[in-house]
């Protein structure tokens, strides 16, 4: 008796010992445990060397990071304080117009010359202008360096700016202004900039108006080019294969020559208050498409990391953001929808964006409305700010995937003032952050309505 | 995810995109060496894998091949490859739901997709070290897809909302669609990637499966892998994960090449358009008829339109002042016919009379020919050799050319040994190649504004 259920026992022991064996055969194969893999990957964690150098030369500091796997080397500067925000009212469209002609013709080579001499030695030359800055880019095969120190310093100090060059960039800056108004995203983009910053120099299109460009001319590019091209407002970052003291050398050759004075003031601070306010263009588009936006916070602030995740959740992580999963996942209402940063010298904003069909649209902007409020009211979970944290710390190499990426990068460090060690402590940063950070950050930001400038078809006019 | 379509106002040649784009060194013409350090390896089970070694940062691309695209979609069923491509993202019998994108996005992975005429190619960038979870993933999703009929209707109700943004939206679509169609004819490379959007919304759940059943399997794809690793290390990981998979037989229709000689001409007017557009496109054969003459097209279509250098421009917007752009394009990733084009945006300070619009374009063209000399294609070979050392930066660029190149028919060798190829163009060739190109069928097209009819000037 004892016997035979020793006996039951053990079978049933043996069975169940069997079936969980199984179970944990089939556990196996039929999910993928992405955190075992990657915990038995023979693949390792492996640092980038991204230790910046600040180096000076002539009283001009810089930002380099030294990469000699390749041999190119990469040049990015700013002039601060020198973007289409500072050009004269009547005078719009000049810094477009200046980062254009810098390129049509200097030194010993007239345009054609200039363009032809820079791609043989795969130099690359170009400028571009922003609302805040003009930005510059340099890039060389190492080999062809004097090559590039030789092109560049004509553009900076030998421009042509010829009449017959200003007439035709002229002629295409007129075209371009009025191809911008075929799209609805070119429409909604000058529209958004003249609603939202009405009376503050953001409002005015960086291309100008017909009138503007027109009265452009030599004069303009020379004295705005000698008040804004100078020693105390450019920004440099240097990466590539090129060492310390070649850098420093590089700086000289290059930015040595340019005036010690700068004068300009900053432009005010915008003043933004959101209200849900809605600004509706009428436009026949297949597609009704918005920008919304309320106050954000300026890079260099205490609420930066906190806000920065809390908008990542919220609608800055692609298909897995909050706002995707409800308005594009779920409901399939749109292509896309998504929130995101931006910090330039006088604003900081939160904005966000999508385009849908008309039929669509309204449903789409409530689903927003009340996640965004869900946001301030209850903010995000652990687990959604641990995903998170995982997925910014996670990508952080994908920064340095290429050497003009890296000097850029390290113009913007400059810039918001971050720190030479600000790659090695970024993702301590993100670590730091906590959840009544950011769930506070989520209260202050996402509890202001946005304001929407909308360019469409109502559903209610079809 | 984001779909690519080809443009089709102006096809852009992948390698000029590169070779203009991303790379602008050395007067060196001698240096002819392999461009990449890369090596290339076959699984059992017929999968293709090219290992690009980029070392910089800890860093790799991961980019799979799969050798279908829009053109091998049933007749009526326009849009399903690219809504297939969607669905991949939508979860597998081991990767629920959203699970997939979750993965994704923990281990920082920036993960997409596209959709062409020829191929449909999943991609990710990422950390090195999460390089085994991206193939798993990759790996599962190639036979185990499972998608619930609900994520189905979402899904096609996005890419109905893709086409209405993405090409709709654009006003100048309607003129690009038709122009696509009149070219090809009934070839399925005249109907748009995306489906029309009754097509769309026709769309059924099976038919997609069905699709999917048929085309995605290791023998149909090329697995592309740049970045800091080496063929040695990976090898095994790409066993482990790929290896298993079941090859199938797979037919694919081959689309027969046109071949009729048609001169045809487009003129629309439609709404919002504020400048004219004035271009004409050139149906060439295809690559495997043309060889090494790709090349020499390649070079043309870099004399004629590679930048404010080249010759249209010179002439168009420099010399004449009728054009305030002129450009020129070589389209040859393709499996199909290749397509050359040239392209201008009038000068609208003057009215603008499309038939002295078309006249110009095409007199410049002619004009070109004299302009052709060996001092110049000297310089146009210097220019992409000076360029080459750009390929190596970033490990996406390599990614994506060899995985394009390679899907369109070209072996590796082809593409390491592209300086070489483009040294050994000589002038007679080049020349070759512009008479054959005024000889080919051709398509004259002009778009107008609405507001215009003829010969009136709307500008402001």
């Amino acid at each position: 008796m004892q016997n035979k259920f020793a006996k039951y026992v053990l079978y049933a022991l043996i069975v169940g010992i069997f079936g969980l064996f199984a179970w944990g055969i089939y556990r196996c194969h039929s999910r993928i445990d992405a955190d075992r893999i990657l915990a038995r990957s023979i693949l390792k964690d492996r640092t980038f060397a991204s230790t910046v150098q600040q180096i000076e030369a002539d009283g001009i500091k810089a930002y380099l990071l030294e990469e000699h796997s390749n041999p190119i080397i990469a040049v990015s500067f700013a002039f601060e304080k020198a973007g289409s925000a500072y050009e004269a009212e009547n005078k719009q469209g000049l810094t477009l117009l200046l980062t254009d002609m810098l390129l049509n013709g200097a030194g010993e080579y007239d345009a054609l010359q200039f363009k032809d001499i820079s791609e043989e030695y795969g130099v690359q030359i170009g400028f571009s202008a922003g609302a805040d800055d003009i930005s510059g880019f340099l890039q060389m095969p190492t080999a062809n360096k004097n090559m590039a120190i030789k092109l560049l310093t004509s553009v900076l100090y030998k421009p042509y700016f010829t009449y017959d060059y200003i007439g035709l960039t002229k002629n295409q800056m007129q075209t371009a202004l009025r191809n911008q108004k075929e799209r609805p995203n070119g429409i909604l983009a000058d529209k958004f900039a003249e609603i939202m910053f009405a009376g503050h120099p953001y409002a005015r299109p960086a291309i100008g108006t017909a009138e503007t460009i027109n009265g452009l001319n030599r004069a303009d590019l020379v004295s705005f080019m000698r008040t804004h091209f100078t020693k105390r407002n450019i920004i440099i970052g240097i990466a590539g294969d090129i060492s310390a003291d070649e850098a420093k050398q590089l700086i000289i050759d290059l930015f040595g020559r340019l005036p010690e004075q700068f004068e300009q003031e900053r432009i005010a601070e915008v003043d933004l208050n959101t209200t849900g306010a809605v600004h509706y263009i009428a436009h026949d588009s297949p597609q009704t498409i918005t920008r919304f936006v309320t106050k954000g916070t300026h890079r260099n602030s205490s609420d930066f990391y906190p806000l920065y995740l809390a908008n990542y959740i919220f609608g800055d992580s692609g298909l897995n953001s909050k706002i995707s999963k409800v308005v594009r996942e779920k409901e399939g209402l749109t292509y896309g929808i998504y929130t995101y940063m931006t910090s330039k010298d006088t604003s900081a904003l939160l904005s966000g964006g999508y385009s849908s069909t008309p039929e669509n649209f309204e449903k789409a902007k409530e689903l927003l409305l009340q996640e965004w409020q869900k946001m301030a009211q209850t903010g995000v979970s652990l687990s959604e700010l641990q995903q998170a944290k995982n997925a910014l710390i996670a990508s952080h190499n994908l920064r340095f995937a290429s050497i003009g990426g890296i000097a850029e990068m390290l113009v913007a460090m400059q810039q918001y003032d971050l720190g030479a060690d600000f790659l090695e402590k970024r993702n301590d940063y993100v670590r730091a952050v906590t959840l009544d950070e950011v769930n506070a950050a989520a209260k202050k930001y996402f509890g202001n309505v946005p304001d929407f400038v909308i360019v469409g078809t109502k559903d209610s006019d079809k | 995810m984001k779909m690519r379509i080809r443009k089709v106002m102006k096809p852009k040649i992948i390698m000029n995109k590169f070779l203009l784009g991303l790379i602008f060194c050395c007067l060196a013409t001698t240096a002819t060496a392999k461009i990449f350090n890369a090596e290339e390896f076959t699984l059992d089970n017929g999968l293709r894998v090219v290992v690009v070694e980029n070392h910089k940062a800890p860093l790799i691309k991961q980019m799979l091949w799969y050798q279908v695209g829009a053109v091998d979609e049933f007749r009526g069923h326009g849009g399903s490859a690219h809504l297939l491509e969607h669905l991949l993202f939508r979860g597998t019998a081991k990767v629920s739901g959203d699970e997939f994108n979750r993965i994704m996005e923990k281990n920082g992975a920036v993960s997409n997709a596209f959709t062409s005429y020829d191929v449909t190619v999943f991609h990710q960038f990422a950390d090195v070290s999460r390089l085994e979870v991206l193939m798993a993933l990759e790996a599962d999703r190639m036979q185990n897809l499972k998608i619930s009929e609900d994520d189905f209707e979402a899904e096609r109700k996005i890419v109905f909302q893709e086409r209405k943004q993405v090409v709709e939206n654009n006003p100048s679509s309607p003129f690009a669609e038709r122009m696509r169609q009149m070219m090809w004819g009934t070839s399925p490379y005249g109907q748009p990637i995306t489906g029309l959007p009754e097509e769309i919304t026709a769309l059924k759940y099976a038919d997609t499966m069905d699709f999917y059943h048929k085309y995605y399997t290791p023998n149909n794809a090329i697995l592309v892998l740049s970045g800091d690793t080496d063929a040695a290390t990976v090898r095994p990981l790409v066993e482990k994960y790929y290896g298993k998979l079941k090859k199938r037989p797979v037919e694919r229709d081959e689309q027969s090449p046109l071949s009729e000689d048609i001169h045809q001409t487009l003129q629309m007017s439609l709404p919002h358009i504020a400048t004219p557009r004035v271009s004409r496109s050139f149906m060439l054969p295809p690559r495997t008829e043309l060889n090494d003459m790709i090349y020499a097209y390649d070079i043309l279509s870099e004399f004629l339109g590679g930048g404010e250098t080249a010759e249209l421009y010179r002439d168009l917007v420099l010399k004449k002042r009728v054009a305030v752009s002129a450009g020129a394009g070589y389209n040859y990733m393709t499996r199909s016919n290749t397509v050359f084009s040239i392209s201008m945006t009038p000068n609208t300070e003057k009215p603008f009379v499309p038939e002295t619009g078309v006249q110009m374009l095409n007199q410049a063209l002619l004009r070109a020919k004299y302009a052709l000399t060996e001092k110049r294609l000297a310089q146009i070979k210097r220019k992409i050799s000076a360029n080459m050392v750009y390929l190596n930066d970033n490990p996406q660029t390599a990614a994506n050319w060899i995985g394009y190149m390679l899907s369109m028919g070209f072996e590796l060798e082809d593409v390491q040994n592209y300086e070489e190829k483009i040294n050994a163009v000589t002038l007679e060739s080049v020349q070759k190649a512009f008479d054959d190109l005024l000889k080919a069928s051709d398509m004259t097209a002009v778009l107008l504004p609405l507001e215009q009819t003829n010969g009136e000037n709307n500008a402001e």
